[in-house]
């Protein structure tokens, strides 16, 4: 590739050089290092002149160093006369912060956007934001690539059954995302959702035992659609019904067995004035969006919400379940997720898909602990390290270094890449 | 407190409202001239001083979108060239705020349901329903554009630099063998033997898809173009309502209240919705499941989750033909109709012909199988996820355009048993023919807030089936706010 020169920062370097390779041409030689005094030292050692510049920087546990060192990065392109700049930026970090979860939160990933495009970045290729609609925080091209291609590749191969699976989200949130992949492997989803200011079962359906007894009978009834005429003449409806609900209550992080679940008087008081507390957190709380008392930052939670209300909207039993989101960064919602869709639920298998493997702190180790979980499945956006990869059985890391590779060859000869959105022949 | 700094203007777009939300603040509209020159151009005249002043302007995005929004824009700028100190644009209704990434017509229907003679790798998106939030979009046929992405990963492996001058004899060959395959392989596709005419084809859209197979159609997102142009105009800060994307104030560089109407809307379910404690929250699509939770969470109902899309069926045939596992690709004789379209902007004759022996192998294979089945059908999947017998179900929306997931949600709550359809809505924009799709639909009750005007819904529809949300109180106290200086945290929760 001529007149093209790829730049592969420090924050994951691997996937820097896999790219490069699928692409036939030598990483473009630079010196990025700290000066005694923690600034970021980026030195370029070939010219870049008139030069189609790719910068490669993902998200990494650095997070900070890393995006100055990006900036810096596309600056000293600018600086040198590039063309034209394209950062390449496989998790695009402060993504969760993409909306004001306070009302005076900030929005950083907006910030981050500002700061790239102000540093002289021309274009923006990223995969799997957040939210598909930070492509208008900037004002540059973005091409957000999708990681669902490679993981429905993987689930496609390698789930048992996976005609029969269902894929779960493990908020409301994401049901989108998880309705997307679903569709297009063509199986049925289901809804996994945390109510933190119930903590008790108060669902109507699930008063009654003899209803319940009935209710979990006809859910043992496979459902088969319902067929019928659709709008136009060649078309015809199928219609799915899953009127499964499924409730259990958390503690700690796990689900309780129904073993427990007799509420002695002290257990009921404290219920009464936890609700009090969640009163005056919710006003807070809702300052922001719909979503911001069901952050899916766990750090925001206090430990006051010491009992939880979780809760499956679908069928999943005696099926696989395939728990879908775009990142794992923390570990809790998911284990609580996959004890509830085995214990209560009837899973036959759990597997836990993303796309950003970004596990934070002890997340591994503790996915790897729950027996609940069979299988971690992420692509390599995110840099893991090589001891953790080893010590961890149930990880798979799915590679989309040649769907980067496909998108810079594409870009750089200004062909449209449309089809990397859905082609699975870019892998 | 003094009100005596503060300026409301009101466009002409939702002067009811205006006048509502001026009778919370006790305070009189401000005098503005508002007209068009006879060559269309908008004209503004201020009748009143604003030097120093903070200025509201309450313009909501409905009607003529783009004259009520150019008068916005006008308003802002005048009042900034008239010394304003501070200009705050109130649009309870964002236009341009929903960014559909489908295409989709004038109805509300994915465009891709229309029957189409030539098949293109685009008829079967991921999801039908308009997503603005939707991060991936795998499509149900990935691996008929590995096809295509193999043929042409082979020509890119063979000329990695397009040839411009391509050889007139090999050009002449080209459409030989192109011809041929093609008239070999539409017999076995129509019955009947009829032979259809592309050419006769008027959907532009669909000659462009033909002759680009693997390209998309790109549907432009225009919200960070409106809220740089309200920032050009000189809006220092923009108060609005239930926006579709909670993304959306990130656009902006200067601050955006975004209000709710939830607290309202909780508050007219529980008092004016009998038996509404074993009603069911339910979300019409995927990207509502979030605004439906949070209503059933915070009123302790139930919830249910409808999601649409549309798929194609794969041919029957002889297993061998219609190999369904990811190793191989599944045999389809339409789609190399597509194939060989693109096929023709080769200009490489070796190219060519490895794509044409490949293309006979398949026509081969697919003539057998093709005999066997019946043209392929648009199966359209419905899902809905939770309990909805003998119940009484909400359907939660922020925005109703079109109307047509509404409609069809309302239709599969009452087939699968729900006694009553209650719809409520945020903003009822309802173009087109929607008030039609309404009036015939199986909702039992419209509950609509007052962000765009609703005469002619009333009229429409009657007075026993809508019920209009006044928002002007929960705006009102937002501007006396903002005015003062203070905290609007308190109008989240509680509304006013």
């Amino acid at each position: 590739m001529r007149k093209c020169k790829i730049f592969v920062g420090n924050s994951h370097p691997e996937l820097g050089n896999m790219v490069c390779q699928r692409l036939g041409i030598e990483p473009a030689p630079c010196t990025l290092k700290k000066f005694a005094n923690g600034e970021t030292s980026v030195q370029i050692g070939v010219s870049v002149r008139d030069e189609d510049v790719y910068v490669i920087q993902s998200g990494s546990p650095s997070i900070n160093d890393d995006i100055m060192e990006l900036l810096i990065l596309v600056s000293a392109c600018r600086g040198g006369s590039a063309r034209k700049i394209t950062a390449v930026i496989p998790q695009f970090p402060y993504s969760k912060q993409c909306k004001m979860k306070r009302h005076r939160g900030a929005i950083t990933a907006r910030m981050l956007a500002n700061l790239l495009v102000m540093a002289g970045a021309d274009h923006v290729v990223s995969m799997d934001l957040h939210a598909s609609q930070m492509q208008g925080f900037f004002t540059k091209p973005v091409d957000n690539l999708y990681g669902g291609p490679s993981l429905a590749k993987w689930i496609r191969e390698n789930v048992e059954d996976y005609e029969d699976a269902v894929v779960v989200s493990k908020n409301p949130g994401g049901t989108k995302r998880v309705t997307a992949l679903a569709d297009s492997l063509k199986i049925n989803f289901a809804m996994i959702h945390t109510d933190r200011r119930r903590s008790k079962d108060l669902y109507s359906q699930n008063k009654d035992l003899q209803q319940l007894k009935l209710r979990k009978q006809s859910m043992l009834r496979k459902n088969r659609p319902i067929i019928r005429q659709g709008d136009h003449p060649n078309e015809e409806e199928n219609i799915i019904l899953s009127n499964g609900i499924q409730t259990a209550r958390i503690r700690n992080g796990h689900v309780i067995g129904d073993d427990e679940a007799d509420d002695d008087e002290d257990a009921i008081l404290e219920s009464d004035s936890e609700l009090h507390s969640i009163d005056g957190l919710d006003s807070h709380g809702l300052g922001g969006t719909y979503d911001a008392v069901d952050s899916e930052d766990e750090e925001e939670i206090p430990v006051l919400y010491r009992e939880q209300l979780i809760t499956l909207v679908g069928n999943v039993r005696g099926r696989s379940a395939i728990i879908l989101d775009d990142m794992i960064d923390r570990p809790g919602s998911f284990i609580s997720a996959a004890e509830h869709l085995v214990q209560n639920c009837g899973a036959k298998k759990v597997y836990v898909v993303a796309t950003h493997g970004i596990f934070t702190g002890d997340c591994l180790e503790e996915l790897e602990k729950s027996d609940a979980i069979d299988t971690i499945v992420v692509t390599n956006t995110y840099p893991i390290s090589g001891e953790r990869i080893a010590g961890s059985k149930k990880l798979v890391t799915i590679d989309v270094s040649p769907i980067f590779a496909e998108c810079i060859r594409r870009d750089h000869y200004g062909e449209s890449i449309s089809v990397l959105f859905d082609s699975l022949a870019a892998l | 407190m003094s009100m005596s700094n503060i300026v409301v203007f009101g466009g002409d777009s939702h002067p009811e409202l205006v006048t509502k939300i001026c009778e919370n603040l006790d305070i009189h509209p401000s005098k503005v001239e508002l007209g068009k020159f006879s060559n269309g151009e908008t004209n503004i005249a201020l009748r009143e001083s604003v030097r120093e002043k903070d200025v509201y302007i309450i313009q909501s995005g409905c009607g003529q979108v783009n004259d009520t929004f150019m008068q916005l824009l006008i308003l802002i700028s005048a009042c900034k060239s008239a010394s304003a100190s501070r200009v705050t644009a109130v649009m309870p209704y964002l236009c341009y705020s929903r960014q559909p990434d489908i295409p989709y017509t004038a109805k509300g229907a994915p465009i891709i349901s229309k029957p189409k003679e030539n098949y293109t790798f685009e008829s079967h998106p991921g999801t039908p329903v308009s997503s603005s939030l939707m991060t991936q979009r795998p499509g149900a046929e990935s691996s008929l554009k590995s096809l295509d992405s193999a043929i042409r990963s082979t020509i890119n492996l063979e000329n990695p630099q397009p040839i411009r001058t391509p050889n007139s004899s090999a050009t002449a060959n080209n459409n030989f063998d192109i011809k041929k395959t093609l008239s070999f392989s539409r017999i076995p596709m129509i019955p009947g033997g009829k032979l259809q005419n592309t050419s006769n084809s008027t959907d532009a859209g669909e000659l462009f898809n033909a002759q680009n197979a693997g390209y998309k159609l790109w549907v432009v997102q225009a919200g960070t173009l409106i809220a740089h142009l309200l920032s050009a105009a000189g809006a220092d800060h923009v108060i609005t309502m239930d926006l579709h994307d909670p993304q959306f104030p990130g656009f902006f560089d200067i601050p955006v209240d975004n209000l709710y109407c939830k607290p309202i809307a909780q508050n007219y379910i529980q008092h004016r919705i009998p038996d509404y404690q074993d009603a069911v929250i339910v979300s019409p699509d995927a990207g509502g499941a979030k605004r439906a939770t949070a209503i059933a969470d915070a009123l302790e109902l139930s919830f249910a989750l409808i999601h649409k899309e549309r798929r194609s069926q794969l041919l029957k045939g002889p297993p061998d033909a219609t190999l369904t596992s990811g190793g191989s690709l599944p045999v389809s004789p339409r789609p190399l109709v597509t194939t060989l379209v693109s096929s023709q902007n080769t200009t490489s004759s070796g190219a060519t012909g490895v794509a044409a022996l490949e293309m006979k192998k398949t026509t081969s294979t697919s003539s057998t199988s093709s005999q066997s089945s019946n043209s392929s059908k648009f199966v359209q999947t419905t899902m809905l996820v939770g309990d909805v017998r003998n119940k009484v179900c909400i359907i939660v929306d922020d925005l109703v355009d079109t109307s047509y997931t509404i409609t069809r949600a309302a239709k599969l709550l009452k087939d699968q048993g729900s006694t009553k359809v209650y719809a409520l809505i945020t903003h009822g924009v309802f173009s087109g023919d929607a008030l039609e799709r309404i009036g015939q639909s199986s909702i039992d009750k419209l509950i609509i807030s007052n962000t765009v005007p609703q005469d002619r819904t009333l009229q429409y529809l009657g007075k026993d089936r809508v019920d209009v949300i006044d928002v002007s109180c929960i705006i009102g106290e937002a501007i006396r706010r903002i005015h003062n200086g203070e905290s609007i945290s308190m109008l989240f929760e509680h509304g006013w």
